[in-house]
């Protein structure tokens, strides 16, 4: 589903993000992306959703290479790839319920695909009875929720998520965790870049650890310190 | 099909975008506004002053003088041909003895004329040329004519009223330009301010998978929503304005070289109408197409 072929990623600042990352994540795969901040899991998570490009190698998404992808294709590309992140990005003018909506109006859905889809999306991320009411009226785990489901409403194949826990208490973490899980086993492929240790311990998935901008270790069923002796 | 709810969608996105930001949008608005007024004002002003020089310069008339020698029969046969030529509006003959009675009546309690036994004025023929740019070559084609002896239009005259209005034209064209240009920067400008204000969202409708033209249009069109309204809020103010002074200019400022009844009012307010729309259709689609490069 996703590979990455030698990719090396250099800002226009000069800081190395990525240096010649292989890696390849399975369809309906469920992985950890681990390392201290500033060690190129955003990044990578980037390169994966086109927001930006490598400096060298390619990064190949459900059989696209994203090197030779025009950039007028990169909408539809993001319409197979739903992103989390850790301050959610809701628009704090609309409902949730018009929060996700959104996500299907702006990529032409019709009214009736909306109407469909959007109940269905928030019953399974668990607030369909907050529908009417704005992200700040609502807890962060119900924000992430909020988040996770406008992600997923286009039905997207593969869920990145960028430090979904990061603003989250450890008992809502895990819940948005135990979320995260469900929808992987309905067989979207997810990728989680965390630095919670408690949940990528509990889930034993497979983790990789990154370390300046390099795969330090790959492990199935490993735990939050793998690769660190 | 329509798909009225995505209509609604797009609509809405759009009435919200205005109505979010009130001092943004009155901001913008207020801008097309005053600088509709001051390019409106100077267009009325230009118009008005125009029509005073197109009209000096349309009463230029070719005076030709016949000769001595040419009979009435030949004279009527001219006067038919230049009738029929497509640069003459209008031909009079003026004979001598008619030339002699309005000069004596012009120049009456003046010179007294009763001491002159013969009458020294040739026949002549008055032409109206249907655009005031045809007088030289109709002048010279009346002089390549033998029945002619001397062809005279004040061509001094004429030739500094015509450059002048060139010069006034060109002038006025580059203070419209420069009005237009500086109408556009700041509309530029102010939009840009009410996109970078919206970044957040413009994010998020990327990330989302929308098309670049998806997230343009709810800000083109507040773009152009804005140009027409400013533009007739600054009509209103510009036709109060002109209904209060156009009376009031003829006769208390009659020195003025403006005709302000020759304005014509109806084709300058569509004019300046589709001026505010297109200057904020194209600052606005400026405005969002640098975010989204820059992004």
């Amino acid at each position: 589903m996703i590979a990455f072929q030698d990719v090396s990623l250099v800002y226009p600042n000069g800081v190395h993000a990525l240096s010649a990352v292989n890696l390849s994540v399975a369809r309906g795969e469920f992985l950890f992306l681990v390392g201290s901040t500033g060690q190129g899991k955003s990044s990578l998570l980037k390169c994966v959703y086109r927001e930006v490009r490598p400096t060298s190698g390619d990064v190949i998404v459900d059989g696209q290479q994203l090197s030779r992808l025009p950039h007028a294709r990169v909408p539809a590309l993001r319409r197979k790839v739903g992103v989390v992140f850790q301050d959610f990005k809701l628009l704090h003018q609309k409902t949730v319920w018009e929060n996700v909506a959104y996500a299907l109006q702006v990529t032409g859905a019709s009214s009736r695909d909306v109407m469909r889809r959007v109940p269905r999306i928030l019953e399974l991320v668990g607030i369909a009875h907050k529908s009417k009411m704005f992200p700040q009226e609502l807890s962060g785990g119900e924000q992430q929720r909020a988040a996770i489901a406008r992600a997923l409403v286009n039905n997207p194949l593969i869920l990145l998520c960028d430090e979904p826990t990061g603003n989250l208490d450890p008992e809502t973490s895990s819940e948005i965790v135990a979320l995260l899980a469900r929808i992987n086993a309905k067989g979207t492929t997810v990728v989680v870049a965390t630095h919670n240790q408690a949940v990528v311990d509990r889930m034993r998935r497979r983790v990789v650890r990154l370390m300046n901008g390099r795969i330090a270790h790959d492990e199935e069923r490993g735990r939050y310190h793998v690769g660190l002796g | 099909m329509w798909d009225w709810g995505r209509v609604k969608f797009f609509w809405g996105e759009v009435a919200q975008n205005f109505t979010r930001n009130v001092t943004m949008t009155l901001t913008s608005m207020g801008t097309v506004a005053v600088s509709i007024v001051v390019l409106g004002a100077f267009l009325f002003a230009r118009e008005s002053f125009d029509a005073v020089i197109k009209n000096v310069v349309g009463q230029v008339v070719v005076a030709a003088y016949l000769k001595d020698t040419v009979g009435l029969p030949r004279v009527g046969r001219l006067v038919t041909q230049l009738r029929a030529d497509p640069r003459i509006d209008g031909v009079k003959y003026v004979s001598k003895a008619a030339a002699l009675a309005d000069l004596r009546r012009r120049l009456r309690g003046q010179v007294n004329l009763d001491i002159i036994n013969t009458n020294p004025l040739p026949n002549a023929i008055i032409v109206h040329t249907r655009n005031a740019g045809d007088v030289p070559s109709v002048a010279a084609s009346l002089r390549a004519r033998p029945e002619i002896e001397l062809v005279n239009y004040h061509s001094a005259t004429y030739e500094k009223m015509v450059r002048m209005e060139a010069v006034l034209s060109a002038i006025g064209l580059g203070i419209i330009v420069l009005l237009l240009v500086a109408t556009a920067l700041i509309i530029h400008n102010t939009i840009r301010l009410t996109v970078f204000a919206r970044q957040r969202e413009i994010t998020i409708m990327q990330l989302v998978g929308a098309t670049r033209w998806t997230i343009r249009w709810p800000f083109v069109l507040e773009g152009t929503l804005s140009g027409v309204i400013g533009a007739g809020v600054g009509l209103a103010v510009l036709l109060t304005g002109y209904r209060l002074l156009e009376p009031k200019v003829a006769v208390n400022l009659p020195f003025l070289p403006l005709n302000l009844a020759a304005v014509p009012v109806t084709h300058l307010a569509l004019e300046l109408i589709v001026i505010g729309a297109l200057v904020g259709t194209l600052a606005s689609l400026a405005s969002v197409s640098r975010v989204l490069a820059a992004a």
